[in-house]
């Protein structure tokens, strides 16, 4: 059967066509709509080649052969009613114009000629995408983002690896309305897609997502419910259906340090979550994220590079301080030396010490010792830490880092470090992966175009304009996207868009989006997406299917978040993952009579080692205590005697 | 109709270089050469009284019964006429006609595809008065000959007559492509059309029981004296009783007058029309039949068309196809 005509290219002095643009009419009745892919067929050769030229529906007009508004209402006499009984409908046009997509031959670009217009079938949308440049056989570097879907054409969409990964191009951004789930789930659904088709050759990947709010990412190794359209979907796409096969999640302590600060709490979820924690030297390399600029003065700095330099971590001798022999190795310890320091200087009327003034000295110890307080739970005063593999990144691994329930020092510090400790191990090649995908929700918060420079957004900067050298991908998502730092954004190869709203949309942005265009995108539907990429030209309206991932809101009803419980029990929850044999009794008979801060520790010595014998290691932290003497039966004083009878003096 | 539209369009400039290759040096016509709106009259005012089809006495009868539309098709027919250029004194027009049918489906009209519009291109020329242009006809133009015997008496050398004649022929070639279509629909289809104009200029279309006519123009009305107050006075959904009227060597068809808005405020034949039928159709059942058929056609308005109080939208619709496609 011939391929039926759709419309015909139409043009006029007035509104003429162009290189870029062209206009078409089609029947009442044509499938077209804003977003519509459409090829034409040019009548005229041109080098002996007909051209085709193949372009998105961006703009639509409707209107009849009324010259005013007024003749209807006089031909119906006011009465809308009585317009359903006219015999004949007036004579309507629709008329679309269509950004050009792409023109075969490209050369000489020449203005799109008269020619039939057919709705674009799935080759066709895949030249008018030039996605057959990356979908050939030995060279296929597609990674499917969901399904163009117009008229009777179901055609699969992919990204080119190497514009979104690295190394021509790389990062995605997307944006859109809160409250319909679609930036996770995109998110959720593309890394799925990612990992199964991401080019062999392109080495190996994995992703490091931080869960900023609810549970959102909590759930990314439990089935999802799908509709049988989405199953569809995946198999048109070739994507398993299926959660995340390897994912690790990580969470600090609450702030006293024995419940695992995340939703993801649940005992039958713990064998894959482990605490996030981290010592004084993790914390100083990193000291500037959480102290004030106001406050770090060059005096300051001076202090914690000669702690970073000289204290922390190795042995430290003054033979003027109490102890002589120092070795700081958790911010218990420093604040020892602190005191010996300052009291020594006291004792000696000094006012400095080794060149740093004691006002000095005494301003870094309150900002430095503070951290532990401002951090609870994710800095631990004796040190122990635990901490992401990095180096032993595990190919198709997904890292989520829940900070959803942590204060925003904590949330500084946290991104700051596993960022920069990510970009340290790619660029020595030893992370373990050849590209980590970082996934950041909210940047409208974190990488804001207005507000203070803050570490965080320097180092969100750092990754979306070098990190593709590294293999250091930044996916990031936010609400308002004119509210982003325009470098993040504006280095973003990939830019996905969900349901709008319409104040952002009148940001100066979206100038280049034509007003079909906004309107469409202030009512996609869940599952709906308008992507931008490098190979396309204009954007391109897909649907994608539904994460086969557990959403947060059924996970948490689901997997209820453990209550907080007592330390005992808190103990026995995180070693019980380690050896279901321990039970609460165990655990309570060996820490009766311990310091909290000493059972923590002996806890977070056990979890970071994962010993084989858990009962063994865990007794064998805790420092031993002292034998308990028998009591022996004290001899009976020798009674009162008392007066016989009520004479006081009658001995 | 008649679309006077002077101007070197496509057409004109093809009619120019093909006259301009016969005779070499002729002076081409810059636009605007018919620019007095009243040309050309056709017909000049005129009152004839016709016999009534029943008998009886003129009067206003209100249509009786709810307009229905049951016209299944339109049918116009368009003419231009343009005068390219000119060899001394003598008009060299471009005439071009076209005629379509519209046929209604599900409320929507699109062309029949039983038989396809007709366009026509032609150059009008007095061969008498202008021996050199009575070239041969190429495949590009057909010439007419507007002072062949057949044409009748042949008219002065004055350039006005000259182009009214050629007129004239323009807007006979007009009624033929028009009849052509008319003919073919009567013969292929049982359902009524709707015909701009008159229905007299084919005998069979005139016999055909499917064929209505709607005459917008008044240039005759077929009464006179007390008959003709009747006509003018008509109110919004009355007619007149069926006339025979039958001139100029046309087939007899029935007619009759129909007012289809209320002339308040206007002139006497504002939202008049004179409708032809078969001249079987006599009875008032059938003339109020077929009157509400026309009457159903009211709405949607003509406008914006000058004429939209006598025109249906239908036609209105084939008219502009016809521009369209002319």
């Amino acid at each position: 059967m011939s391929e039926q005509a759709l419309g015909r290219v139409v043009a006029t002095e007035r509104r003429p066509n162009t290189p870029h643009q062209f206009h078409f009419w089609t029947a009442v009745t044509s499938p077209v709509g804003i977003g519509t892919i459409v090829r034409v067929d040019g009548e005229h050769p041109v080098d002996g080649q007909l051209p085709k030229i193949y372009g998105a529906v961006i703009e639509g007009f409707s209107y009849s052969d009324l010259v005013s508004p007024m003749h209807d209402v006089l031909g119906h006499d006011g009465e809308p009613s009585s317009a359903g009984f006219a015999p004949t409908e007036r004579t309507e046009i629709r008329l679309y114009t269509a950004a050009v997509l792409r023109m075969i031959p490209e050369e000489p670009l020449q203005p799109v000629p008269m020619g039939s217009v057919f709705l674009a079938d799935e080759n066709d949308v895949a030249v008018a995408l030039r996605m057959d440049g990356y979908l050939r056989e030995g060279a296929r570097t597609g990674i499917p983002i969901g399904i163009y879907h117009a008229g009777g054409t179901d055609a699969p969409i992919y990204l080119d690896a190497d514009f979104l990964v690295g190394p021509e191009a790389a990062h995605l951004n997307i944006t859109g309305v809160s409250g319909l789930a679609t930036k996770t789930s995109a998110v959720e659904w593309l890394l799925s897609s990612l990992f199964t088709h991401f080019p062999e050759k392109k080495g190996t990947i994995a992703a490091v997502a931080f869960n900023v709010k609810g549970p959102d990412l909590c759930y990314l190794d439990q089935p999802g419910k799908l509709e049988p359209a989405d199953e569809i979907m995946y198999e048109k796409l070739g994507v398993p259906a299926k959660p995340f096969t390897n994912v690790r999640y990580f969470a600090a302590y609450d702030a006293g340090g024995y419940n695992l600060n995340t939703l993801r709490s649940n005992e039958a979820l713990l064998h894959n979550v482990q605490p996030l924690t981290w010592g004084l030297r993790e914390v100083l390399q990193y000291a500037e994220v959480l102290l004030n600029k106001d406050d770090v003065d060059a005096k300051a700095d001076a202090v914690i590079d000669f702690i970073r330099d000289k204290i922390a971590g190795r042995e430290f001798r003054d033979e003027r301080l109490p102890k002589r022999v120092y070795n700081v190795g958790s911010f218990a310890e420093l604040d020892e030396w602190f005191r010996d320091v300052l009291s020594m200087l006291e004792e000696s009327n000094s006012e400095s010490y080794r060149t740093h003034h004691v006002a000095t000295i005494r301003k870094v110890r309150n900002r430095l010792t503070n951290i532990a307080l401002r951090c609870a739970g994710l800095v631990t005063a004796e040190g122990t830490v635990s901490d992401l593999p990095f180096g032993s990144f595990e190919d198709r691994g997904v890292y989520v880092v829940d900070v959803a329930l942590l204060e925003e020092d904590a949330q500084d510090l946290i991104f700051t470090r596993i960022v920069s400790k990510l970009r340290e191990h790619l660029e020595r090649r030893n992370l373990g992966v050849d590209h980590v995908v970082v996934f950041v929700d909210e940047l409208n918060k974190y990488a804001a175009t207005e507000g203070p420079e803050t570490y965080v957004r320097k180092m969100l900067l750092d990754i979306a304009e070098r990190g593709r050298y590294l293999g250091l991908v930044l996916f990031g998502a936010q609400q308002f996207r004119s509210q982003v730092h325009r470098r993040v954004v504006g280095n973003s190869g990939t830019s996905l868009f969900g349901r709008m709203d319409a104040d952002e949309l009148a940001a100066p942005g979206y100038a280049v989006l034509s007003q079909a265009i906004k309107t469409k995108l202030s009512t996609l539907e869940k599952g709906q997406l308008m992507v931008r990429h490098p190979h396309f030209t204009q954007p391109v309206f897909i649907r994608f299917p539904r994460p086969a991932v557990m959403q947060g809101r059924d996970g948490a009803e689901l997997f209820p978040q453990a209550a907080e419980v007592a330390l005992d029990a808190a103990v026995t929850r995180s070693l019980r993952v380690l050896d279901p044999t321990i039970s609460l009794e165990w655990v309570k008979q060996q820490i009766a009579l311990r310091e909290d801060e000493e059972v923590i520790h002996a806890r977070n010595a056990t979890v970071l080692a994962r010993p084989r014998d858990v009962k063994a290691f865990f007794a064998s932290r805790l420092r031993p205590l002292a034998p308990v003497r028998a009591e022996t039966p004290r001899q009976r004083p020798a009674p009162i005697k008392l007066p016989a009878g009520d004479d006081p003096y009658g001995f | 109709m008649a679309l006077l539209q002077p101007g070197p369009d496509a057409a004109s400039r093809a009619a120019l270089r093909y006259i301009q290759r016969l005779l070499p040096g002729v002076d081409a016509v810059e636009a605007g050469q018919l620019s007095d709106p009243a040309f050309p009259r056709m017909d000049p005012p005129q009152l004839v009284a016709a016999p009534m089809l029943g008998g009886g006495a003129m009067r206003a009868t209100r249509v009786s019964g709810e307009p229905e539309a049951r016209f299944a098709a339109f049918l116009d027919g368009t003419q231009s006429v343009r005068i390219v250029a000119r060899h001394g004194g003598v008009p060299i027009v471009l005439g071009i006609v076209a005629a379509g049918v519209r046929e209604r489906v599900d409320r929507r009209l699109v062309t029949w595809t039983g038989c396809a519009p007709r366009v026509e291109r032609r150059l009008y020329l007095p061969f008498a008065y202008a021996p050199a242009l009575a070239g041969e006809s190429d495949s590009a133009f057909t010439v007419v000959d507007t002072t062949d015997a057949s044409m009748g008496e042949l008219p002065s050398r004055h350039p006005t007559a000259l182009l009214e004649s050629a007129i004239k022929s323009v807007r006979r070639d007009r009624e033929r492509v028009e009849s052509v279509l008319a003919e073919a629909w009567c013969a292929a289809r049982a359902e009524p059309i709707c015909i701009d104009g008159g229905i007299a200029a084919s005998a069979r279309v005139a016999a055909s029981g499917v064929a209505v006519g709607v005459v917008k123009t008044h240039n005759t009305i077929h009464a006179d004296g007390a008959d003709l107050d009747v006509v003018l006075g008509l109110a919004r959904g009355e007619r007149t009783p069926p006339l025979r009227i039958q001139s100029g060597g046309r087939a007899p068809v029935s007619s009759w007058y129909l007012r289809l808005r209320d002339n308040k405020g206007h002139d006497a034949t504002w939202g008049l029309v004179r409708i032809e039928a078969c001249d079987t159709i006599a009875s008032d059942a059938d003339v109020d039949r077929i009157s509400g058929w026309v009457l159903a056609e009211a709405a949607p308005l003509a406008l914006p068309d000058a004429r939209w109080d006598k025109m249906s939208y239908g036609v209105r619709n084939s008219e502009e196809f016809l521009r369209a496609i002319a």
